[in-house]
């Protein structure tokens, strides 16, 4: 059953006083059904992230429509918007901007259950952010302290708590892992993976990284200059893309297996 | 990834320079605190009564009993320069408090309204930057009738530009970090995101131009009361002894030079403090754990 | 096979408000002439200030140990011979190829600047760098030769860094990330450049990466940094087939693969990686291992070979090895 429908969006950006706008999202349309993961991929430029600030409604759509449950998003203002912005969270790229860096992380996980009057009392709001915070991987003892004592990992973990604290229907996940190591990337994304099987989350997750999104996404749209030029089920677009751009982003994929790149190069290593 | 993991470290030259430069700012967080402080009991712990005149004593110079001599009237200096840090300090207080707020208010809405709003209201602080403060405070107060109420409202009116100016810019700055975004995406009132999101993250550079600028209100409120339209006589204000003692400073040096000193050292004092701040304040000598 | 760089015992230690901190903490290092080394490691493991140090560019910092090039030290090396290898037998290519380009100065003068300043005369000069322009993918590299950085794209730019940096034919290039600011195409095309290039010219590359995927593609070697230590070496086929040290196995089985249909969760490593400042006692990596004992808490493990040219620093799985040689 669809959750978000998305058509025809376009947004473009003014460049100046007498140049023409440059139009960054041409018309892009997609669905995505309720516990789905859809990836969205592209190179810089793409519009991709574009695209999912539209959606969020944190940037104006200069045309198109975006239908979150049954009800107009673009439209949306007053009453109707706040409670469309309750559904639908965001999850930005750089955990090191995205968290206010003077609120201690208890305050910045519970600020939305407060600012929507959802829970109301200091003891209940802590109770509530502690819980979240857990779901998150993180302690009691991290309650009070500021963004600024975590890894990057852990305050990608606080931004996510904060994001759920709702009970969104839709998170939106901008480059949600592409700033992280290795060996952190992997929790959170098994993070997202727990969170979609114990909360029917549905994700739009946008992203560069081609084998981070075949990990994760049972969908992918692929968007070159503000279009999706291809969009199939996870499995269809890796093995068989039709489209010569996604073909030529996935050879350009390197492979962490010597062997198999040197039989894709065709060549040997000295 | 390629940034090296330890901030930039200074090189041992450096280090010492510092020692001695913490040194000297923490000897100008004591000295601010103390005039904060004599401003406050200054009139209390006073040895003599700063207004008492007593023409029989004119002109002695310092001495155990008149540690700062006194005045042509017999009054005695150093009283008078207790009593004056409050008048100075209040007055310049209450400059930098109404010019912060108008600065505040109105560098706000320039950077959230319209496009208009925005072009009116840096145009008007285009006016008021392009005027000197001495000159303007000068005019105003003087058309005002020469007291320090008019010198502290002149003053007030000509400082509140720099502020809205140098506010508009850092909430603009701030509306760019993504935990604003973060913040909106969550519904919440507009009133919050500006009072909980933006302008905590956005004044820090502010309060350290107000330390800073307390030092420049006090020497433009002294001066006011120097050339005779800020504080009248006999108020004790800072500007008005070193005035009154202007015409005795050949055979009395200790009138004019004492209370000079006393602006002279609580100015460079809050420079210091206003310096310390700013280092602290650099995002890239952050340091970890709570605030 | 007599080596091009030789580093041994290197250690970094910078002096921070808090106290010294050393960043690289006992590191050996070869590179022969021709060959492909891979640094790997996340942030914090001190593989970029490796490269920093190798080349003399930690005014600030405290090294000791020694970095020999062809035999000659540049520890402590005076700064006319650290001038001169740098260029002139090192090449260096930086992550973001905007910061290390000189905005005001045009392409063809940065690319001409290591020949110019080695006296070779300008018209020699400036056909060797539009040929090299040329070679490296840069269209109607004479026309766009009086061009400046911000007219290129990022891709561009970055051959003009690597052309920079190869021009003056050195021995060694030191590749610091050089493609982590790329989309993933031009990423493509700038690695096989790289390839090509070190090829022709009989150059051996240093390339420091947390990529593990460009690893494969590229290096004959690879030696794997964790908290300013080294962890384990070895050729390219036994990192990635034969891992022995647990941190490097965690890495190579928590990357996600685009060959691999596979969904669910992914292996992890617990924990956050260290700063240099708070590294554990004994290995660095033993609060976050699965396997530890006594020693993995006290004692930090040497690097000791396990096969041909296969070192590992490792308590556990030295111990392991005993005794399968002891049955």
């Amino acid at each position: 059953m669809t959750l978000l429908r998305v058509e025809n969006l376009v947004k473009s950006f003014p460049t100046g006083y007498r140049s023409p706008p440059v139009t960054v999202v041409k018309g892009v349309s997609f669905t995505l059904d309720r516990g789905e993961i859809l990836g969205l991929v592209g190179e810089s430029g793409s519009g991709k992230s574009t695209t999912a600030r539209c959606v969020a409604r944190l940037l104006p759509a200069d045309s198109g429509r975006v239908v979150l449950d049954g009800r107009d998003v673009l439209g949306a203002s007053g009453r109707e918007l706040r409670s469309l912005r309750r559904d639908m969270q965001m999850v930005f790229q750089d955990p090191y901007s995205s968290l206010n860096p003077r609120m201690p992380v208890g305050e910045a996980v519970s600020e939305p259950l407060l600012v929507h009057g959802l829970v109301t009392g200091r003891a209940a709001l802590r109770r509530r952010a502690l819980e979240l915070l857990r779901m998150v991987g993180l302690e009691e003892e991290h309650l009070d302290r500021y963004p600024r004592s975590f890894s990057g990992g852990q305050r990608q973990r606080i931004a996510i708590a904060r994001a759920i604290a709702l009970e969104p229907k839709l998170l939106i996940c901008d480059e949600p892992v592409s700033s992280l190591d290795v060996s952190v990337q992997a929790q959170v994304l098994n993070l997202f993976h727990d969170l979609r099987e114990r909360l029917g989350l549905t994700i739009l997750f946008i992203a560069h990284d081609l084998a981070v999104v075949r990990h994760l996404c049972d969908r992918v749209a692929v968007m070159r200059g503000g279009e999706i030029v291809e969009i199939a089920d996870s499995d269809t677009l890796y093995d068989n893309p039709t489209h010569e751009y996604t073909r030529s982003l996935l050879a350009a994929v390197p492979i962490p297996d010597p062997r198999r790149e040197r039989a894709r190069r065709g060549v040997g290593t000295g | 990834m390629a940034a090296p993991p330890v901030p930039p470290v200074p090189l041992v030259s450096r280090r010492r320079r510092l020692r001695v430069g913490d040194w000297l700012e923490r000897a100008a967080v004591v000295v601010a605190a103390l005039v904060i402080l004599v401003a406050v009991v200054g009139p209390f712990v006073a040895p003599h009564d700063p207004y008492r005149v007593a023409l029989d004593q004119s002109l002695q110079p310092p001495s155990a009993e008149h540690w700062f001599g006194t005045d042509a009237d017999g009054r005695d200096v150093f009283s008078r320069v207790l009593a004056g840090a409050r008048v100075t300090l209040l007055a310049t207080f209450v400059v930098i408090a109404v010019a912060t707020v108008i600065g505040v208010v109105l560098g706000t809405a320039a950077a959230l309204g319209g496009r208009i709003v925005d072009e009116i209201l840096m145009r008007i602080c285009d006016i008021g930057l392009s005027f000197p403060a001495m000159i303007l405070a000068l005019g105003l107060a003087a058309a005002m009738g020469p007291s320090l109420e008019s010198a502290v409202i002149a003053l007030a009116l000509t400082w509140w530009p720099g502020y809205a100016r140098l506010v508009r810019t850092l909430v603009r700055e701030t509306l760019h970090a993504e935990y604003v975004d973060a913040a909106r995406s969550i519904g919440m009132s507009r009133w919050r995101l500006i009072t909980r999101h933006v302008l905590p993250n956005s004044l820090d550079t502010l309060y350290v131009q107000i330390t800073l600028d307390v030092a420049a209100v006090i020497l433009v409120i002294s001066g006011l009361s120097f050339v005779g339209v800020g504080a009248q006589p006999p108020s004790a204000e800072w500007g008005a002894l070193v005035a009154a003692g202007r015409n005795n400073v050949v055979n009395g040096w200790w009138v004019v030079a004492l209370p000079g000193a006393a602006i002279a050292l609580t100015a460079i004092a809050f420079n210091l403090v206003g310096d310390r701040l700013r280092v602290r304040n650099d995002p890239t000598l952050g340091n970890g754990g709570k605030a | 096979m007599t080596e091009l760089l030789t580093v041994r015992d290197l250690r970094v230690d910078f002096d921070t408000p808090s106290g010294p901190v050393r960043v690289i903490d006992g590191l050996d290092l070869t590179v022969a002439p021709g060959e492909r080394v891979a640094l790997v490691g996340e942030s914090g493991s001190g593989k970029s200030v490796t490269a920093q140090a190798i080349l003399g560019l930690l005014p600030t910092a405290r090294v000791t140990g020694s970095v020999r090039l062809d035999g000659q030290e540049l520890v402590g090396a005076s700064r006319r011979i650290l001038r001169q290898v740098r260029g002139n037998r090192i090449g260096l290519v930086f992550q973001d190829p905007l910061s290390s380009l000189n905005p005001v100065m045009t392409i063809g003068r940065q690319v001409m600047e290591p020949l110019l300043i080695r006296g070779v005369r300008r018209a020699e000069a400036r056909r060797r760098a539009i040929d090299l322009l040329a070679r490296l993918g840069v269209r109607d590299a004479a026309r766009r030769f009086d061009d400046y950085p911000h007219q290129f794209s990022g891709g561009m730019r970055q051959r003009v860094v690597i052309a920079i940096a190869v021009i003056a034919e050195p021995d060694l290039l030191i590749a610091d990330e050089p493609t982590t600011a790329l989309d993933v195409r031009i990423q493509a095309q700038v690695l096989s450049l790289l390839d090509e290039i070190a090829a022709e010219r009989r150059m051996a590359v240093l390339l420091i990466t947390h990529d593990l995927g460009i690893v494969a593609g590229f290096a004959q070697r690879v030696v794997v940094m964790y908290a300013g230590r080294e962890v384990e070496q070895g050729p390219v086929d036994e990192i990635f087939g034969r891992a022995r040290h647990p941190y490097t196995r965690g890495l190579l089985a928590a990357v996600p693969r685009i060959d691999e249909r596979h969904q669910g969760r992914l292996p992890t490593i617990g924990g956050q990686v260290p700063t240099p400042a708070q590294r554990p006692d004994g290995c660095a990596f033993h609060p976050r291992c699965s396997s530890t004992v006594d020693a993995c808490r006290s004692e930090v493990p040497l690097l000791l070979p396990r096969a041909a040219a296969h070192r590992v620093a490792c308590h556990v799985a030295t111990r392991h090895a005993e005794q399968v040689t002891e049955v």
